[in-house]
């Protein structure tokens, strides 16, 4: 006979992570929300994505179930599987649908890197059947009232040959996040680093910059995520370049000349 | 007037009208200095006009001038006689008096006699190479120094006279090399020409008219500064980053009279020159004429506004459309450079201004970059502090009430325009010539002028531009191979077009009115060949598809050149060698296991635990518990695709190469690092002409190997025709769905937007069609990834390609080794 295990892999946010509000995205997040409709979060690296997410759980007060996709990733993965323990054999819940059952939001985050076998499982979960169905032990479990299932998805250069599938899409609410205008993202910097706003507003023109280099070669423009490390080093006090190299040059690029090109417009700002 | 000078009159009437009026109109100059000079005077006219007419007429429409100049007849009534000692001397006599009295005048008795028998000499040896040497304007022979130097610059010809080179082909690049390295370079110079030309006539003859990579790479050795070259990225990549603008970079000219060089911008390219001062003048230069173009001294609107301030309804525009700056600046005559250089303080200070308040501290920088160099002497000194002292005051926030209006955001060109003629009017500033006025600029600075310029259009979604011109020849891509800079005097092209020609009457044939395009019509009677496959096309402006219009068929390129494929690969040996490592760096990873197998060498540990577990708990599981080590599954097929256009051939940049030199090397790397990877691949090339002929190429299909043959078709690649681009990927992806892959790959090399001949003009048809191509291909599995060689690549190919499947190089020299890392990347492995 089976038992199911019961370790805890959800996560009750108890004290508010901070978010800074770029749009209506509150507003569409709530109304889906409402709806029960599932959501996917679009944008590049670094630019509040997840933050954004662990905000709304809070603001909700539902736990958060945090899946990092990858290649390997298999549907037991997610699903659960039958592990020994003693004399028994155990089912252990996966992490779908530890929240499935428990009424949290499940972030399955980038998405693309999971093996395309592996995201048709969420299928019955996103559309009005709201069912996991769960093969190996031969049942379906319908979810709770309060389950939420968000994924993201960064549409950049890495994932030309592994895209979503338009029918996978299709049952999402999309949300667009890029990177915030410059007076919130430096309110943003300096609040995360403890930078002082002067500084950290030097950082974000900077970056303004910067991002103009996509198509480049850059895989990843500069995130906001980035200037955050650059600025809590230089609160640690790093000098201001240095802390830039350490945080947001060196781990760009490889390419010399656009990391003197970097180099060049940050100091611009910094020295002066 | 005495009989006998009434007689020579006579002669010469009866022989010539002309003459007679010339001889006559002439002779007040002459008459005040005695009977027996008039006698000369006219005795000598006589002969020169009996010996060649032309000879003639010059000397009688020069006298009043050479007379004033020499205050009489001496020397040079006594010099032109050397022309009488050869056959057709006629030319150098023209070029002789037309200069001799400027010479006179600019250099003295001693001077002009220097640079008479200099030139003399070679009437004897070489009659056209003595024109050749009169011709030469006489500030650029003497340059900045006087007549000593003169003769160590003519001292290797007579040598060089020897091995047959014509003193005009060694004057022209003597002076430029004279200009760049000093004299002391000359004699070097031409000691190796010397060798360059016994080696070879055509060789020797590129050297010294500084055309040959040799040459170049010489002065590159001997130049003292920056090179630019090595960092040509770097300045891109900073002008984009900060102005948003990407633009191609193509060479300048390596240095001016005067030993400054400049970048320049004609609004679609950048001229940089080889060698600069130092780091910071070259960024500082981008920056500064970065800020021309990103704050609008270009604009279209700006400068018609300009015009019409000096009520010209339209800038005249060269035969290549670019507008001709002359016609304002026509009002200040000979004084045209003082207030050009006061225009350019205005303006400058208004960019430069404005560029400030995005990059913090350029000024500072650039005061920095001015005060660490010494003022230049005489006029140029007092420009430069002038243009310090503008600087100063900016800086402490003390500028001028007038300058201050520049500051102004919504400040333009025009502004700049009327302060600069309200300072013009009480300057202080004195009169300058054009050799000094490139000492005037402070580092970075440089003639706005400079170049007849393309008007930039603000707004204009260059999207759905329409190309101006859609003749055949002309399709293919939107920018037809840049001219060559040129070398103009004083390096301001403006100066050579004759004063009649830029009396701005308009002439705005054929331009900036976008022509109905007419797809269904043009093309019609061409017929195209039998067979093919035929491919709808979309067309954007019905919003349907018409059915079978392209067809594609499928030709072996005929041109091999095993020769060069083995050239090729030796000079890319370092660079293949070290893909090759990093891939071979790779391979334990790509043996990675195959997890959960039904079948293989090794239990998969994890996988059979479950299993148990599963077995235990009651269920069935699938016994997929192995284990498989084998080099990775091909999953990932390729196909490149490239563009065979015509628009490859053209050159790139650096000198002599051309984007098919670097599309040949770019496609064996990438073929030679497929091989291995061992991902099954396919390279094509095509071409279309209308659209019943869109030519695919194999140069290696799936199935087929990578072999000699295949390398040798594409070392001998060439452009031809135009860019289909909508049927060659709707048959690329015909071809990709029959391999076996999970993952295809649709690579796209291209230099330019989708046209054809018979697109009408309207870019936005094939490109609505290509994007349509891509939607498909992305239905049917297979993805499509451009890398494009086209600097504004950014422009499109979001919208035809999606974001991110998209790769602008605009540096053609980086291909080679992007391609191949592109590819590994995109499939994961990298």
């Amino acid at each position: 006979m089976s038992r199911h295990s019961a370790d805890n892999s959800l996560r009750h946010l108890t004290e508010e992570p901070y978010y800074q509000p770029v749009g209506n995205e509150l507003a569409v997040f709530m109304a889906a929300w409402q709806r029960r409709l599932p959501v996917m979060l679009k944008g590049p690296t670094g630019c509040g994505k997840t933050r954004f997410l662990e905000h709304m759980a809070w603001r909700l007060k539902r736990p958060l179930v945090t899946v990092a996709c990858h290649e390997d990733l298999t549907s037991s993965d997610l699903v659960g599987r039958f592990l020994i323990e003693g004399d028994e054999t155990i089912w252990q819940d996966g992490p779908l649908t530890r929240a499935v059952r428990e009424g949290a939001i499940c972030y399955l985050d980038e998405i693309v890197e999971a093996r395309t076998d592996t995201t048709v499982v969420i299928h019955p979960l996103t559309d009005h059947r709201r069912h996991l169905p769960i093969d190996k032990l031969g049942t379906e479990i319908s979810a709770h009232p309060d389950f939420l299932l968000v994924i993201s998805y960064n549409p950049g250069y890495q994932t030309v040959l592994k895209d979503l599938k338009p029918s996978t899409k299709q049952r999402f609410v999309g949300m667009n996040f890029s990177y915030p205008p410059a007076e919130l993202e430096q309110n943003i910097v300096a609040k995360e680093s403890g930078l002082a706003a002067e500084q950290a507003g030097k950082l974000v023109q900077a970056a303004a910059k910067a991002r103009n280099l996509k198509d480049q070669g850059l895989q990843e423009v500069t995130s906001t995520r980035a200037l955050i490390y650059a600025a809590t080093l230089m609160a640690a006090g790093l000098a201001p370049m240095e802390a830039v190299a350490a945080a947001i040059i060196s781990p760009q690029t490889d390419d010399p000349e656009l990391a003197a090109a970097l180099e060049e417009i940050f100091q611009s700002f910094l020295a002066a | 007037m005495t009989e006998a000078a009434e007689e020579i009159l006579e002669h010469l009437e009866a022989v010539s009208f002309v003459a007679g009026r010339d001889a006559r109109a002439a002779l007040p100059a002459v008459q005040g200095l005695g009977a027996a000079a008039v006698l000369r005077y006219l005795e000598r006219g006589r002969e020169l006009f009996f010996y060649d007419r032309e000879a003639g007429k010059a000397y009688f429409h020069a006298t009043a001038d050479l007379v004033q100049a020499f205050g009489g007849l001496d020397p040079w009534l006594e010099q032109s006689g050397v022309f009488l000692t050869q056959r057709g001397t006629f030319r150098a006599a023209v070029a002789f008096f037309a200069q001799a009295a400027a010479v006179r005048r600019d250099h003295g008795l001693a001077g002009e006699r220097c640079w008479y028998e200099q030139g003399a000499r070679w009437i004897a040896r070489h009659v056209d190479s003595a024109a050749a040497y009169f011709r030469v304007p006489a500030a650029q022979l003497f340059g900045s120094a006087g007549v000593e130097d003169l003769e160590t610059l003519m001292q290797p010809a007579e040598e060089l006279a020897k091995g047959r080179l014509g003193l005009g082909t060694y004057l022209d690049g003597a002076i430029k090399v004279r200009a760049i390295c000093g004299l002391a370079g000359v004699a070097e110079w031409a000691r190796r020409g010397k060798d360059v030309l016994a080696a070879g006539r055509i060789r020797g003859e590129a050297w010294f008219r500084l055309e040959s990579d040799e040459a170049r790479a010489f002065l590159l050795e001997v130049l003292p500064g920056f090179r630019t070259g090595p960092h040509k990225r770097l300045f891109a990549l900073l002008l984009q980053a900060w102005t948003g603008l990407q633009l191609p970079l193509e060479e300048g000219d390596w240095s001016v009279e005067g030993g400054r060089s400049f970048l320049e911008t004609d609004g679609r390219s950048l001229f940089v020159p080889a060698v600069m001062p130092d780091r910071e003048e070259a960024l500082l230069a981008f920056y500064h004429t970065g800020a021309h173009l990103a704050y609008g001294s270009y604009d279209q609107d700006a400068i018609h506004a300009l015009f019409r301030e000096i009520g010209t309804e339209h800038p005249p525009l060269d035969s290549d459309q670019r507008i001709t700056w002359r016609p304002l600046f026509a009002q200040f005559g000979d004084d045209l450079l003082r207030f050009q250089l006061i225009f350019d303080l205005c303006e400058d200070l208004r960019v430069d201004a404005a560029l400030d308040r995005e990059m913090p501290g350029y000024i500072d920088r650039l005061w920095r970059a001015a005060t660490a160099r010494s003022a230049p002497a005489g006029a140029a000194g007092a420009y430069w502090q002038a243009a310090l002292g503008i600087y100063a005051d900016y800086r402490q926030g003390r500028l001028a009430a007038d300058l201050r209006t520049l500051l102004e955001p919504t400040a333009g060109i025009v502004d700049a325009f009327r302060v600069a003629l309200a300072r013009y009017a009480d300057t202080q500033l004195p009169p300058i010539t054009l050799a000094e006025r490139a000492a005037a600029f402070l580092p970075g600075h440089s003639p706005n002028a400079a170049r007849p310029v393309y008007p930039r259009r603000r707004l204009a979604s260059e999207a759905v531009e329409m190309d101006a011109g859609g003749a055949l020849g002309a399709a293919g891509h939107k920018e037809k191979p840049r001219e060559a800079p040129q070398q103009a005097e004083g390096n301001d092209p403006d100066m050579e077009i004759p004063p009649e020609d830029i009396q701005g009457t308009g002439g705005r044939v054929g331009v900036g009115i976008p022509m109905p395009a007419k797809v269904a019509g043009s093309g019609r009677g061409v017929q195209g060949p039998k067979g093919g496959w035929p491919y709808r096309e979309w067309d954007y402006r019905q919003q349907r598809y018409k059915e079978d219009w392209a067809r594609v068929h499928e030709r072996s390129l005929r041109e091999r050149d095993e020769a060069r494929a083995v050239e090729i690969a030796a000079a890319y040996d370092g660079t293949l060698r070290r893909l090759k490592r990093a891939l071979q760096a790779q391979k334990p990873t790509r043996m990675a296991p195959l997890r959960r197998q039904f079948e293989g060498e090794e239990p998969d540990l994890e996988a059979a635990v479950q299993y148990v577990v599963e077995r235990r708990a009651g269920r069935s599981p699938k016994a997929n518990i192995y284990l498989q080590r084998r080099p990775q599954q091909r999953d990932t097929a390729v196909l490149l695709l490239a563009d065979l256009s015509t628009s490859i051939m053209a050159e790139a940049g650096d000198s002599g190469v051309r984007v098919v030199d670097r599309l040949r090397a770019a496609m064996l790397l990438f073929g030679e690092a497929l091989l291995e990877v061992g991902d099954p691949f396919a390279i094509y090339g095509f071409a279309s002409k209308y659209h019943q002929e869109v030519i695919l190429y194999p140069v290696k299909r799936f199935g087929e190997r990578f072999d000699s043959r295949a390398r040798a078709t594409l070392a001998g690649l060439s452009g031809r025709l135009a860019t289909r681009m909508g049927a060659a990927i709707r048959h690329s992806t015909r071809q990709m769905l029959r391999t076996q892959a999970q993952r295809r790959l649709l690579l796209i090399l291209s230099d330019g937007r989708p046209a054809d001949y018979d697109d009408g003009g309207d870019a936005r048809y094939l490109q609505e069609d290509t994007r349509m191509a891509v939607k498909e291909a992305r239905e049917q599995g297979v993805h499509a990834f451009c890398i494009s060689l086209d600097p504004r690549g950014g422009d499109y190919l979001p919208l035809v390609f999606g974001s991110g499947h998209y790769l602008v190089l605009p540096h053609v020299d980086s291909l080679p080794q992007r391609l191949p890392e592109v590819y590994l990347r995109l499939r994961g492995s990298h």
